[in-house]
């Protein structure tokens, strides 16, 4: 049987072949083999897509990865703070200075008297010579002291109270009584500043886990909205997909995917930014820590750090691209 | 192949569509739905292709009452059934060979098998060499026989049509129309609506005519099958 065609066709033309093949089975199952074809070729496109509209990819990834990378600096910024905190853990001592006119016959008598004390562990003099030497070693202004005429430091005495007796919060009796003292010029109690600097950094780890959460969500509400798009400007496909038996988790597929390679790509961003970060604070950060004597050292992010970053990136796509068919997608009666 | 019984179709708006609605199409036969413009005809096949339940009534297709049929079974039920519509509505950012692909990576078919089926396709409808073309640059009649090569790639053991000819000029339309005569003879049982009577008349098929949602007539035209013009 011949079928004529169209002039337009003529190229076309060929005696009609098409035999009757065995009645197949398309309408049946999906095979597990073609549904990983369909995962690696969803996987593929979903790229693609994205490389397509390079404009409205990269915006959505700059902020998402600004979002993701915020908490991470800020962590960071904490890690590094408990770490300069940690060094300061000889600072429980109580550094009483005594007046200019204080003898050193006089500063020891007064530490006797101390010892005696029963919430008094120990006592250190530091005489007005050897807290300029140590000054010298340390602070890095050995220059600047050089121009002093005479030692301006006073004598001090480190008291190192009794820890039974230190009381938890607030300062032990004694700092007030030394206070009092005729011979004090001033009392400095490191652990009151410590117990205040463990208060901002417990503060700042509550306010980290907050906006963690908080920009999660914006992250969130970024990748849904241009899933949600992405599926608006393919409301045709979805519904001939749908028209032609194709199933939810087949017309989602590709828009996951989508979710998924926006989280990664973000994540991937966000680690960028935070290396960019590092770099342009690492010059000042250097100079903070060699006036600590290059006792403690900044580090930035870690491997298993990094890899949580990016792992809670994909998640958050892929839960804003789920959230987003979940709530877009109609899956009764397409047109 | 397609059981109605007593099948009525109220539209939300109050709309009756169909009214009582009986009538049976075996395997391997073709049959027209025809009408005038809002006889009902587009209903008919939309209630054939699970894009709508009817109000009252049983509809059966390859064996499955619709009745039964869960909202997740629908996509199943469909792979059942090819569609041919009027604007052809394929994908214009694939080529004609992923177009045609599309039901049988839905169905889940291997790369090979659907690069044969895909072929054997295309080669039905006349349009193998142009597997890598963009569907933009094809014909009006071109893309609608892309249409039916995709509608029947999966060997659907219904295959409805819906005005398939409204954009075709009478020459193509007559080719399109001996085109779907074709699968009849595969065993497929085939129904197409058209409000095109001359054309109905020429095929010498079994023709279902509604009128306001009510089946007036269900003949064979005596006329022997006419010579397409050419
Ligand atoms: N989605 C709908 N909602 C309400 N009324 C509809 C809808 N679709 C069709 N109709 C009405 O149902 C009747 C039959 O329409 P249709 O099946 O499209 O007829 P045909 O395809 O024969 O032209 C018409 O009166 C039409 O206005
Ligand atoms: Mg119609």
């Amino acid at each position: 049987m011949n079928r004529r065609v169209a002039p337009a066709q003529i190229k076309a033309e060929k005696p009609v072949t098409a035999p009757p093949a065995p009645r197949a089975t398309a309408h049946e199952r999906p095979r597990v083999g073609a549904w990983r074809e369909h995962h690696s070729r969803s996987f593929r496109t979903s790229l693609q897509r994205l490389t397509a509209r390079p404009g409205a990819t990269a915006l959505t990834l700059l902020v998402m990865s600004l979002a993701l990378c915020l908490p991470f600096l800020l962590w960071l910024l904490l890690d590094n703070a408990r770490a300069l905190g940690g060094h300061l853990d000889d600072a429980r001592g109580i550094g009483v200075f005594l007046k200019p006119e204080v003898d050193s016959a006089a500063a020891k008598s007064l530490a006797e008297t101390l010892r005696q004390r029963a919430d008094v562990a120990d006592v250190v003099i530091k005489t007005p010579e050897e807290g300029l030497a140590e000054f010298r070693s340390q602070s890095g202004f050995a220059d600047a002291l050089k121009v002093l005429q005479s030692n301006p430091l006073p004598t001090v005495l480190i008291v190192t109270p009794k820890i039974a007796t230190a009381p938890t919060r607030g300062a032990p009796p004694i700092v007030d009584e030394l206070a009092r003292d005729k011979h004090v010029d001033q009392v400095q109690y490191d652990a009151l500043w410590r117990q205040r600097l463990d208060a901002i950094l417990a503060f700042t780890a509550r306010l980290a886990g907050v906006l963690a959460v908080l920009l999660g969500l914006a992250a969130l509400l970024v990748v849904g909205n241009t899933v949600r798009n992405d599926i608006a400007g393919r409301a045709e496909e979805i519904s001939v997909m749908q028209l032609l038996g194709a199933d939810r988790a087949f017309v989602r597929r590709p828009f996951l995917y989508t979710g998924l390679w926006y989280g990664a790509l973000a994540g991937l961003c966000a680690l960028i930014l935070i290396g960019v970060v590092e770099i342009a604070l690492s010059a000042p950060l250097g100079q903070l820590t060699s006036s600590y004597g290059g006792r403690f050292a900044i580090h930035g992010l870690s491997i298993v750090q990094a890899l949580a970053l990016l792992g809670a990136s994909i998640v958050l796509g892929w839960l804003g691209a789920w959230i987003a068919t979940t709530r877009q997608l109609s899956f009764g009666h397409p047109q | 192949m397609i059981r109605f019984e007593q099948v009525s179709k109220k539209y939300a708006s109050g709309q009756e569509a169909l009214t009582d609605l009986s009538f049976e199409l075996a395997a391997g036969e073709m049959a027209f739905v025809a009408g005038h413009s809002g006889a009902g005809k587009s209903t008919l096949l939309r209630l054939v292709a699970l894009m709508d339940r009817p109000t009252r009534g049983q509809i059966t297709v390859n064996g499955q009452n619709f009745a039964k049929t869960k909202a997740r079974h629908v996509p199943r039920v469909r792979r059942g059934v090819g569609m041919v519509f009027q604007d052809h509505r394929l994908l214009m950012d694939r080529s004609v060979f992923d177009n045609v692909a599309l039901p049988l990576e839905i169905a889940g078919c291997t790369r090979e098998e659907i690069g044969k089926r895909v072929r054997a396709a295309l080669d039905k409808v006349g349009l193998l060499a142009r597997e890598a073309s963009a569907p933009v640059t094809l014909s009006t009649g071109e893309q609608q026989r892309v249409g039916i090569a995709r509608a029947i790639v999966g060997k659907p053991p219904v295959l409805i049509a819906d005005e398939p000819t409204g954009n075709l000029d009478p020459m193509l339309s007559a080719e399109i129309m001996k085109l779907f005569a074709e699968f009849e003879q595969v065993g497929t049982a085939v129904l197409v609506a058209s409000h095109d009577l001359n054309l109905i008349k020429r095929m010498g098929k079994r023709v279902l005519v509604l009128d306001h949602g009510k089946l007036i007539d269900d003949f064979r035209p005596a006329t022997a099958k006419a010579e397409v013009p050419a």
